[in-house]
């Protein structure tokens, strides 16, 4: 299981001189399954474009990229919607919640999208361990952008996955929750035998990576 | 869980009664067209059915009106008779032979004293409704077979037998009397015994064999043939309307009686032509009706359904849970729709009956699958329409 970048330089930046300097843009690389891989970046220099592009929402690039030996660009969306009900699963830095549904629906429309690997008291368990099982029948709209955060990060560890990627995942929670939240995040992955690829601003330890890589 | 989710997400309240409006439109769409269908099959059924088969209906007796003009003029000529095989309405076609000799017929029978003139007619074989007779004559056989129309009998047992104070005769006390016939030649009278082997409806005539007719005027005539002055029909539909119009066209006339569907026949025609008409009308608004509510309610939850694909919600898990919805809905109409007109089948069954018309109580194998085809059809366009905007 493994993601292997081949010479992928997005078109939107590719002038930009940080290109030249990448180590990922234009490079021949591998993401492992089981890794743990940090990915720091200033902004401005791709870190949600890459995000995208690993998990299938961003075509507009030069170069290829490989899930399983198999073109990304070639899947259909059936095969795409498989890949991400069971092999890769997301933070999205903007989070993709949906403002009328309520935590608890938000989470439990991924923990069903599939079979299920997570019962409910487990999901309860979770967000009682991120401090928000007291807003889980709260309007995601109105829950505060950290809450929502904490809602996202339980939302990507209810399905089964190889992958999880986490693009700034803990910009807006205080260090506790930073903790407590790579703590789940570690375990589920672990569980899974699931590798993490983290993207941020600036280098961090809350995960004991294997690779560390700039954009 | 996930299904009303997905409910609370994409489908909005909006256009509801519209749809429920097109939902009873289409239900409305489907009796009229089945509708229709169903006429057509009732009375086909009731065209080829041998329940309902009356031997005056497949069978016409034509000959030239009678008028001032056409009087001693009567011959239906060879060409018009061609002319009458080639007609689309026209299954086959036989000449009715008159005897062109004296005859006269008397009761052997001192109980029955009676005697008349009379003359014949004969028509091929496949023309005669009589089964199980043999119904040829060789000189030497031992009587004539005669077929005589039931009006005859009918008139016998119910104004002469009374005038005259004569007993009543059933068909089978009739055949087995024995009749003389004498035909007048030049050498003579000749006689035979005679007797009748059957009654009919079909052919107002005193009908005997070919053969006797043909030894009758070889034997007897008192003139030379003029050739075909009335011709027997045999049509699948008397109440084809192009029968009617034929006839007068060629001024050929037939009894009245044996056309009286063909009025009917049109008022049907136009019923069944205005249903379905309406009907197909109906139904192709319906079904624009449909897609265009599926497609507003897709446009209206574009963000959401982007995003729940984002989220790795499967094509296919959207189309099955949009089809399951818009599609029952449209099933009940069509299932209603078929419903209503089996049960206006079922009526029309009783209520003709008492009028000795019978029809099945039951829609016909057309009507059905007909019912079943627009299910499919609608099936399909409901599937294809989401696709088209799910997978775009």
């Amino acid at each position: 299981m493994q993601f292997e970048l081949a010479y992928i330089v997005p078109k939107a930046i590719a002038d930009r001189p940080s290109v030249k300097q990448s180590e990922i843009w234009g490079q021949k690389i591998a993401f492992n399954k089981g890794r743990n891989i940090k990915i720091t970046a200033p902004s401005g220099t791709g870190k949600t474009t890459l995000v995208n592009i690993l998990y299938g929402l961003n075509k507009n690039y030069t170069g290829q990229i490989f899930y399983n030996q198999q073109d990304v660009a070639t899947l259909t969306p059936v095969e795409f919607s498989m890949l991400r009900q069971s092999t890769w699963s997301i933070v999205f830095q903007d989070l993709k919640l949906f403002p009328a549904l309520s935590a608890r629906e938000n989470i439990e429309l991924k923990r069903t999208m599939q079979k299920s690997v997570v019962d409910t008291v487990e999901m309860e368990q979770m967000a009682a361990q991120l401090g928000i099982d007291a807003i889980l029948d709260q309007p995601t709209g109105i829950c505060s952008y950290g809450e929502q955060q904490r809602i996202a990060i339980i939302r990507a560890l209810m399905q089964p996955f190889d992958f999880l990627i986490l693009d700034e995942p803990f910009s807006h929670l205080d260090i506790t929750n930073k903790k407590k939240a790579a703590q789940l995040i570690q375990a589920a992955c672990n569980r899974r035998g699931a590798g993490i690829i983290i993207t941020d601003l600036d280098k961090d330890e809350y995960f004991d990576y294997q690779e560390s890589l700039n954009l | 869980m996930f299904n009303s989710l997905l409910k609370k997400l994409i489908l909005k309240q909006s256009g509801k009664s519209k749809i429920l409006i097109a939902r009873f439109g289409l239900g409305i769409a489907i009796f009229l067209l089945l509708t229709a269908i169903q006429i057509q099959s009732n009375y086909d059924f009731l065209l080829n059915n041998q329940t309902n088969k009356d031997s005056i209906g497949d069978f016409l007796v034509i000959n030239k009106v009678l008028n001032n003009e056409t009087i001693g003029n009567t011959n239906i000529d060879s060409s018009l008779i061609a002319k009458l095989r080639k007609q689309p309405f026209t299954e086959s076609v036989g000449i009715l032979t008159p005897s062109r000799f004296k005859a006269s017929i008397q009761s052997i029978s001192d109980r029955f004293p009676f005697y008349t003139d009379i003359s014949f007619e004969s028509v091929p074989d496949s023309f005669i409704d009589i089964s199980n007779s043999n119904f040829s004559w060789k000189p030497d056989a031992d009587f004539v077979p005669v077929i005589v129309p039931n009006m005859f009998l009918d008139i016998y047992n119910f104004q002469f037998s009374i005038s005259q104070n004569l007993p009543q005769l059933s068909p089978e006390i009739v055949k087995m009397i024995v009749f003389k016939i004498t035909v007048y030649g030049s050498n003579g009278p000749v006689h035979f015994n005679a007797k009748i082997v059957g009654f009919s409806d079909r052919i107002a005539s005193m009908l005997v064999p070919t053969q006797f007719i043909e030894w009758g005027n070889q034997y007897a005539a008192k003139s030379e043939s003029h050739g075909a002055s009335r011709l027997v029909i045999k049509t699948k539909d008397p109440s084809d309307p192009a029968v009617a119009s034929f006839l007068k066209e060629n001024k050929l006339d037939t009894n009245n009686e044996k056309l009286r569907f063909s009025k009917y026949r049109k008022i049907i025609d136009a019923v069944v032509s205005i249903a379905g008409f309406t009907g197909l009308i109906m139904l192709i608004f319906s079904v624009l009706i449909f897609t265009l509510f599926i497609q507003l309610n897709i446009a209206n939850s574009k963000e959401e359904i982007t995003l729940l694909i984002t989220l790795g919600t499967s094509p296919l898990q959207l189309s099955k849970f949009l089809f399951r919805h818009f599609f029952p809905g449209n099933l009940i109409s069509i299932v209603t729709g078929i419903i209503m007109v089996s049960l206006l089948q079922f009526t029309l069954q009783h209520l003709l009956q008492t009028q000795a018309i019978f029809i099945p109580a039951h829609i016909s194998l057309t009507t059905l699958l007909t019912g079943i085809s627009l299910m499919a059809l609608l099936w399909f366009i409901t599937i294809k329409t989401i696709r088209k905007y799910i997978y775009l």
